[in-house]
């Protein structure tokens, strides 16, 4: 406490107000954060709606800061800086809590405000929509957080604190400006783990598995509402505002009311309601009118506002049946959006719109399209003007590749059947040593020389399997446990810097020369992945592995096209980077097609 | 005067589909049956043996129905040739190049189009006929010749496809149902939800519901299985080429399997046959 006290009086003494991007966390809430009080003078405020309690290590209750934005928000500091100058504050004067800090937040805090973004159907547009409208707000100045309520995905990340969401929330938090997503933001993970089933992962942690009937029955009933309520709740006290994403349509009328994704959230959240409809199949305005009119009157007054999205051609073409159905609605179309050429993490791969490749460069990377593939937006940093990249399907396709990605997946035993049934197992053999092959998490797996099943855990039925044999590895699954940690490392040969997440259930015994070195605080004696780089293997478990340039660059330097021309240069951008360039044209685009009025006047936005 | 017209909550909700599937029922009956299309929008065309171009969707249909494709069949054939020009063919004919926002004839094309459609009514006991995109594409409505001008002009009885696939399945077919012009709503009388996966008694409670709201008559839920089979898209994709022989007997042999399909999963196209009758 002492220490805290004299750090706060050096600082404001020196002068230390602002951002300070100097520091080795900048920003390590959200950017553009003022870091004046980096150590706050009103500690402990004790304020619920600001910080939390959180046991110490002894037990003892201590208050923590760890979620409070205000403080670092410039009118916060502004404010207070002006009131220690005012009042001659040294730090720790009992003012800051019984004068200053009171006047302060019934001043500055206020509980944001929630508005719902929900589709016609699924993709209709919704996480692109949020992730716009985030943008548009972060320019504006203010500061936003996605919620999702129960997000249905094969595409998770791992937060900071180790928790398990949706990638979609991730990818809105970074549009917003946000360093750390956390599982507020999605608080209801569901993932398919066969037809009907689903592995219910509730605020990051795996909670239970349920089938459909029981997920709707017993779930939403009993733990889900209340789950939905506190984790909005807490965004509202910390966020001027809430953008909210729905799930597949609102107006499922036979599960309306045990339907927690959609109207139902946004009545606990008291939030007003935005209807995006994809224009691009047809029947929009029936899908649209349908949507609304078959909603309960209480609900439907939450309409606020529909959003024609993906318009090929002329948008103008569309204006006069929006102006028909508002006539018939009482709702206004407060914008009609070009399709937007924006290349981002997508929820639906290109691999399940039917398409066989992407792109149309010189290099061919083939990525063997797995039955069961997870986490495939691994493969988004591979998407280039200088690749092809090819869902691999059959024996062909692998032996055309001039690299070759095997991706993750939710059932690598059975996957690995499947590659053995369709000749690709056998085609990889052939293509080792002749051109680079990287193994992604359950890819990573099937590279080793045994898969080891013995409860029969992956695939139901217990088992020994003879993996590709590119390691001497083995990987085991020896109890129903789970790995999700976010890691940082480096390249332990030629340097470098991934970052990535695991999420796996089986376990490797590693026998290769190690592929990554670890960075992450208090890991930096672990490694990571295999290698054989004389036959150009590499292996490893951490997804999101192309996304920094270096481990591209590795993989893209091996790529030798002897029969397709000499090797181009390869872009290396972060892609980190091209996303939050691509969420710029975004918002730029929806700017453009929104009724900008109309739009503040949702959002109580003040000129 | 017998004839359909199945009419799609949007484009690509299965609607060429099900006429073919309808068509195949009908033929397999023993009745005389034909497919036809006023107007599509499409590159991939057919010609016929005649000389006579049309949509491809029509000539598998032609094949399903146990005959051979004609320039009636799909009157009215408009094909983009990029940088905003398009060709209209008209019976198999080129009738006019255009530019966007060139005015043409209209009535003449409308006139010819469902002239063919009575062609072929008096030609043949059946007409089962396809709609284009959404019949209510407010922005398009007043211009429309496959959908709501076909059910103007002729009374034709419709029934609705419904793609579940990507959810909203009730709304699109409620409000497609509302968005009808009063003069019209009245011969649309049933839906069938299509490319379904899971338990189809989850359904039973909206079906129900929808009935109530519209007085539509649910025809039955179409399990997704069934994509596997050509689809609009599909049928010209480019591993067939047109007029192969092979292609569209592979065609018919996989439509009779999906027929079989369909009618397993609970189609039952009886329906539609009672619908037709009660309006003949
Ligand atoms: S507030 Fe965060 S980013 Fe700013 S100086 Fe402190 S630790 Fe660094
Ligand atoms: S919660 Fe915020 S205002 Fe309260 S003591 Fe912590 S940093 Fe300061």
């Amino acid at each position: 406490m002492k220490n805290i006290v004299k750090v706060v009086r050096d600082e404001i003494a020196a002068g230390n107000v602002g951002c300070k991007t100097d520091c080795p966390y900048n920003p390590c809430h959200f950017s553009g954060q003022n870091c004046t009080f980096c150590y706050c003078p009103y500690y402990p405020c004790n304020d619920e709606r600001l910080g939390k309690f959180v046991e110490g290590r002894r037990g003892q209750k201590i208050w923590s800061c760890e979620d409070c934005l205000l403080i670092h928000r410039d009118f916060f500091v502004e404010h207070t800086v002006s009131k220690i100058k005012e009042l001659g504050l040294e730090a720790g004067d009992p003012r800051f809590l019984t004068e200053v800090f009171p006047e302060a937040v019934e001043k500055f805090w206020h509980r944001g405000k929630a508005v719902m973004v929900v589709g016609a159907t699924s993709d209709a547009g919704k996480s692109i929509t949020v992730a716009a409208i985030g943008r548009i707000l972060k320019r504006m100045g203010y500061l936003c957080a996605p919620f999702k309520s129960q997000n249905m995905s094969l595409n998770s990340r791992v937060t900071s604190d180790g928790a398990e969401i949706a990638m979609v929330q991730v990818l809105q938090a970074q549009a917003m400006g946000l360093k750390n997503a956390d599982a507020h933001m999605n608080p209801i993970l569901l993932k398919p783990m066969g037809n009907t089933r689903s592995q219910v992962v509730v605020e990051g942690k795996p909670f239970a598995d349920y089938e459909v009937g029981g997920y709707y029955d017993e779930f939403v009933p009993g733990p889900g509402k209340e789950i939905v309520k506190r984790n909005v709740d807490f965004l509202l006290n910390h966020y001027d505002y809430v953008i909210m994403e729905g799930a597949g349509s609102p107006a499922e009328i036979n599960i309306y009311d045990k339907d927690i994704a959609n109207m139902r959230a946004a009545e606990i959240a008291d939030a007003d309601v935005i209807l995006v409809v994809n224009v691009e199949w047809g029947g929009a305005f029936a899908y649209a009118v349908g949507t609304v009119e078959l909603m309960p009157e209480e609900d439907r007054r939450r309409i606020k506002g529909i959003i024609l999205n993906n318009v090929r051609g002329d948008v103008n073409l569309m204006r006069p049946g929006a102006d028909r159905m508002e006539e018939i609605l009482g709702i206004p179309v407060i914008g009609i959006i070009p399709h937007l050429d924006v290349r981002l993490p997508s929820e639906d791969s290109e691999m399940f719109r039917g398409r066989s490749s992407v792109g149309n460069g010189p290099v061919h990377v083939a990525v063997v399209k797995l039955p069961r593939i997870a986490n495939f937006t691994d493969l988004d940093p591979l998407y280039s003007d200088d690749t092809t990249v090819v869902f691999a399907e059959s024996p062909e396709d692998i032996l055309d590749a001039d690299a070759i990605v095997i991706p993750g997946t939710k059932n690598t035993i059975g996957d690995l059947q499947w590659m053995k049934d369709v000749g690709i197992y056998d085609a990889l053999r052939q293509m080792k040593g002749k051109v680079p092959i990287v193994g992604i998490c359950g890819g990573y797996q099937m590279m080793g020389k045994l898969l080891s099943d013995p409860q029969g855990i992956e695939n139901g039925i217990p088992g020994d399997y003879e993996g590709l044999g590119f390691f001497d590895n083995t990987s085991t699954w020896s109890s129903y446990t789970k790995r999700v940690v976010r890691d940082r490392a480096v390249i332990i040969d030629g340097g470098g810097e991934v970052e990535g997440y695991e999420i796996h259930m089986g376990m490797s015994d590693v026998k290769e020369t190690p592929l990554f070195r670890m960075t992450s605080f208090g890991r930096e004696k672990e490694t990571e992945g295999s290698v054989r780089k004389d036959e150009m293997l590499y292996g490893t478990y951490l997804h999101g592995v192309f996304d920094r340039p270096a481990f591209r660059d590795l993989f893209f330097s091996l790529v030798s096209r002897k029969d397709r021309g000499t090797a181009p240069e390869m872009s290396v951008e972060d892609y980190n980077d091209v996303v939050d360039r691509n969420l710029d044209l975004l918002a730029d685009g929806f700017e453009k097609g929104l009724d900008m009025d109309a739009f503040k006047k949702i959002f109580g936005v003040k000129e | 005067m017998r004839s359909v017209l199945f009419l799609g909550t949007a484009s690509g909700a299965g609607k060429t589909t099900l006429a073919a599937l309808y068509c195949r029922y009908l033929r397999k009956k023993g009745v005389d049956v034909v497919p036809y299309k006023t107007s599509n929008l499409s590159l991939n065309s057919y010609v016929t043996e005649d000389g006579k171009e049309i949509g491809m969707g029509q000539a598998f249909q032609a094949w399903a129905s146990g005959i051979e494709p004609t320039g009636d069949m799909n009157p009215v054939l408009l094909k983009p040739s990029g940088n905003g020009r398009m060709q209209i063919v008209v019976r198999g004919e080129p009738f006019i190049d255009i530019v966007r926002g060139q005015e043409y004839d209209r009535e003449k094309i409308k006139e010819l189009g469902y002239g063919s459609f009575d062609r072929l009514v008096s030609e043949h006991e059946t007409v089962v006929c396809e709609g284009s995109g959404s019949p209510v594409e407010l922005n398009l409505m007043d211009t429309d010749l496959a959908n709501v001008g076909l059910m103007r002009a002729r009374k034709v009885p419709s029934v609705l496809v419904a793609d579940i696939e990507r959810g909203g399945v009730f709304a699109a077919v409620y409000g497609t149902w509302k968005l009808l012009p009063d003069d019209v709503r009245g011969l649309l009388k049933g839906f069938i939800i299509n490319r379904f996966r899971g338990d189809a008694s989850l359904l039973d409670s909206g079906i129900a519901r929808i009935e109530e709201l519209t007085g539509l008559k649910c025809i039955g839920i179409i399990p997704y299985e069934t994509l596997k089979f050509p689809e609009e898209d599909s049928m010209s994709s480019k591993k067939g080429s047109i007029g192969d022989g092979n292609l569209h007997e592979e065609f018919v042999k996989n439509l009779d399997r999906l027929l079989e399909l369909a009618e397993e999963g609970g189609v039952d196209f009886s329906k539609i046959e009672k619908i037709v009758d009660s309006s003949a």
